[in-house]
């Protein structure tokens, strides 16, 4: 499997054109106001938005597909937790006592008789899946469409100490041999006559988790070989050091964060101001 | 050139890693001169990465242990000079071209330790270049280095150490892991470095036959000390010395080494192809026609086993992997299939067991549809040994590791116990069957694995790359296995490029090229076949081109191939 999975390198868009930094920003506008919004349709724009981004930024469907199918156990669990359970801060931001049931316990049901799914309980939940997926789907569009060398120089010109942009790199780059190797654990698993696919979920669990034992011990043995190569090229952690491409904002650049920085601004002006974005239930 | 001033200088080094008892290095008094291109040899084991890399200071600085004696390197101490100023003085390439390559493409790589020693960024855009140019990646320099090749990534790596201008290039095993023609490229770098640059080079590896035409001198390393030290004529040319150290000599050395009483009195074994070629004259015309062993007769008479048909794969990022692949497998017979990295050899053989499905064409199995298997269900039949087995092993014990499959097959329990003891057996495991797996030497590791494949008792046996990284002994344990095997009636399928050692076990070549097959042979006739050889970028061994040098100046058919064959020409017990 290729190194380069993870990395759109192949495409050249406007989001590779961007510096890290501006795209740093963009997270940042884009986390702040999936937490600001509460209105699952608001939610719903924004996550529209972002997963359209992710396309034209070259962002493998494959790849959005995989964090869909690992976050679904997730929102199903978001979506009846709150649908259930999650009745007082519902009537608390709705101020208003009187919900929705769309099913109910009998009284009679210990613990939770007289309880049941709420449709406001369930629109919350969404609001809080929608809100997710924003925050998760906006990493990829920042970090597959940028140079791991031009993170760690974006990283250092904003005033990250270098060892930490180093380490925050280096982890980038391990990650996707550490998935590669994942990969052929579970084809040798295969290759043993294992078919998982037949397996009952926590037989499943079984198998994966002796995944970790080779993965583990194979991610110490390239730590130590990457140190190794890493010490031999005179790398020390010491931010006295040249770099070979400059970090410079592009008029582009300053444009995406104005409009980062205002469009979160407004976003958080609105909600305070107008109650837009605010849970209506 | 002169190679007289020291550069590094050993004073009674000794070694020994954390916690453990034994020395890596013993009482090594050695010097390197400037110029010098000097080969350290030696058995796995032996102590050659520790030798390298004592020499930019990672041992012990790094691994920490117990350090004796002294070790100066460009005037400086080892010991007291911090790696990252060392590394002005001494560049490094180790041995796997994966994990040395930590940039996102060939110039970042080439600046990452010129930015860490503070060189100007004007300064770096200048050596790349150059430094390109040097090792021919020049076309390259925005490229990934995952897209290259692995000859194309140790000279990626080779470039990156010569950016800083060290006085001295350390590379341990730099082509162990790469086909013949990405071994040719790095040694005619390094050549070309040393001798119109002199650049001082330690290298270290088994490579015998390019350390005998580039190094101008060997140290031989044995248990981390050295036991021998001469010129390749001097060291290479001693081959019981060598074998009694499980170092493999140069084929036309160990030739010449087996007709030694022809030559004329105290004269020196040759230990290059070219002086070899020369020294044939000296020798007698063949008085004997070596005997032939039989090729593997189970071709016309056993049913196909497993039947490609215009086998065609692309991968989703557009690589035409297989073009029209067409051949059958019989039962009983053992296959070689070898062709340059990227030639479609695991392509092909990963379709056999569902692993990949075709884009276009058909592979059977037994009549049936590989396509129709779940992976699962073909291994019960096909095993697949994989190349790297520590990827391989997921247990607590080697007991356990053999018999997962068959448990996960619900296997009676009395059957899994008799099916575990009998690979137990197959691979003289017995001894270690309650150890952890990963606490086994790397050979006996490989065993396990073949062992675990072994128990679910397939009719065919696939080794993808079984003897990359291995040394002689290693390798050919490994190979007098699948030997075994092929003994008691199974299929064997060996994917290799080291093409000297396949003879006395493979009876048919594939041989593989850019996703075509070139040529389907008994293995003398693909092994005679320069032209097929050399357009799948393999190299004929030593032996095969001896053999073709007699054949030519003789006038009579020697389709040989090892150096015990060549040798039979002209001793006794040869038939004619």
């Amino acid at each position: 499997m290729s190194v380069i999975l993870f990395q759109s390198t192949g495409k050249r868009t406007l989001f590779h054109r961007l510096d890290f930094r501006s795209k740093a920003v963009l997270m940042l506008a884009v986390t702040v106001t999936a937490f600001v919004w509460e209105d699952p349709l608001a939610q719903a724009g924004l996550a529209l938005a972002v997963f359209l981004a992710c396309l034209l930024g070259g962002v493998r469907w494959a790849y959005l597909r995989v964090i869909f199918l690992l976050m679904t156990p997730l929102f199903i669990l978001l979506l009846l937790t709150h649908g259930f359970f999650n009745v007082e801060q519902v009537r608390s931001l709705l101020g208003r006592e009187q919900l929705t049931y769309l099913l109910r316990f009998p009284e009679n049901w210990r613990l939770i008789g007289g309880g049941g799914l709420t449709r406001e309980g369930l629109l919350y939940g969404l609001n809080t899946v929608l809100k997710t997926l924003s925050v998760v789907m906006i990493v990829p569009l920042v970090i597959f469409t940028s140079d791991v060398d031009q993170v760690v120089v974006g990283m250092v010109r904003a005033r990250v100490p270098y060892t930490l942009a180093f380490i925050f790199s280096a982890t980038l780059r391990f990650f996707p041999l550490l998935f590669a190797e994942a990969q052929t654990i579970i084809e040798a698993q295969r290759l043993r006559g294992l078919a998982v696919e037949r397996l009952r979920p926590w037989e499943r669990v079984q198998v994966y988790a002796r995944i970790a034992v080779p993965l583990i011990l194979g991610a110490l043995v390239r730590s130590q070989q990457l140190e190794v190569v890493l010490q031999s090229r005179a790398f020390s952690g010491s931010p006295q050091r040249t770099f070979l491409h400059e970090s410079r904002l592009s008029a582009a650049d300053r444009a995406v964060m104005a409009l980062a920085l205002g469009g979160m601004a407004l976003a958080v002006a609105l909600r305070l101001l107008t109650g837009f974005g605010s849970f209506r239930g | 050139m002169d190679i007289h001033t020291p550069l590094a200088h050993f004073e009674k080094v000794s070694y020994q890693y954390p916690h453990r008892t034994d020395f890596a290095l013993q009482e090594i008094n050695l010097t390197v001169r400037k110029g010098e291109l000097l080969g350290v040899i030696g058995a796995t084991g032996a102590g050659k990465t520790t030798f390298c890399l004592t020499l930019n200071g990672i041992v012990p600085q790094f691994y920490g242990g117990r350090f004796f004696g002294h070790l100066r390197v460009a005037g400086l101490d080892t010991v007291d000079t911090p790696i990252h100023q060392l590394a002005r003085h001494v560049g490094m390439v180790l041995e796997d071209p994966e994990t040395q390559l930590i940039a996102t493409s060939v110039e970042n790589e080439i600046a990452f330790a010129l930015e860490n020693l503070n060189v100007p960024a004007e300064e770096i855009r200048a050596r790349i270049p150059r430094v390109l140019e040097m090792v021919r990646l020049e076309n390259l320099p925005k490229r990934h280095p995952s897209e290259l090749s692995g000859g194309q990534k140790q000279r990626l790596a080779i470039a990156a150490a010569l950016a800083v201008q060290p006085d001295l290039l350390v590379l341990d095993e730099p082509v162990s892991q790469l086909d013949p023609q990405g071994a040719q490229d790095v040694f005619a770098v390094l050549r070309e470095l040393n001798h119109t640059m002199g650049m001082t080079i330690v290298i270290s590896g088994h490579a015998a036959e390019e350390l005998a035409e580039s190094a101008h001198r060997l140290i031989l390393l044995a248990k981390g000390a050295i036991v021998a030290e001469g010129t390749p004529e001097e060291i290479y040319g001693n081959v019981p010395l060598l074998e009694e150290y499980g170092v493999r000599p140069p084929q036309v050395a160990k030739t010449f080494w087996l007709v030694r009483h022809l030559l004329p009195p105290g004269a020196s074994l040759p230990v290059r192809l070219s002086e070899g070629l020369n020294r044939l004259k000296d020798l007698p015309r063949p008085v004997h026609l070596p005997a032939i062993p039989a090729s593997g007769a189970t071709r016309p008479s056993a049913e196909a086993l497993i039947t490609v048909r215009d086998l065609h794969h692309i991968y989703p990022n557009g690589t035409h992997a297989l073009c029209g692949v067409s051949f059958d497998i019989h039962a009983g017979e053992y296959v070689l299939i070898a062709g340059q990295n990227g030639a479609g050899k695991s392509t092909l053989v990963r379709h056999f067991v569902n692993l990949l499905q075709p884009t276009r064409g058909e592979v059977h199995f037994a009549g049936q549809d590989t396509r129709t298997l779940s992976t699962a269900d073909a291994a019960r039949r096909i095993g697949y040994v994989g190349q790297n087995p520590d990827l391989q092993l997921f247990n607590r014990t080697v007991e356990d590791e053999i018999a997962f499959a068959l448990r996960h097959l619900h296997y009676p329990a009395d059957e899994v116990r008799r099916r575990t003891d009998e690979a137990l057996d197959a691979l003289r495991l017995n001894d270690v069957r309650q150890r952890h797996p990963f606490s086994l030497p790397k050979g006996e590791r490989a065993r396990v694995v073949i062992a675990a494949v072994l128990a679910l008792q397939p009719e065919v046996l696939i080794f993808d790359e079984p003897t990359t990284g291995q040394d002689l002994a290693g390798a050919t344990a490994i190979l007098d296995i699948t030997r075994d095997l092929h003994r008691m009636g199974k299929t064997i399928l060996v994917i290799t490029h080291h093409l000297y050692l396949m003879p006395g076990y493979a009876e048919r070549a594939l041989l593989m090229n850019k996703g075509h097959l070139l040529l389907d042979a008994p293995l003398r006739e693909a092994y005679h076949n320069l032209a097929a050889l050399e357009r799948t970028a393999l190299t004929q061994p030593q032996a095969v081109k001896l053999a073709q040098a007699l054949e030519a100046r003789w006038q009579v058919p020697l389709p040989l191939l090892t150096p015990q064959e060549v040798a039979q020409c002209w001793l006794a017990e040869a038939t004619e």
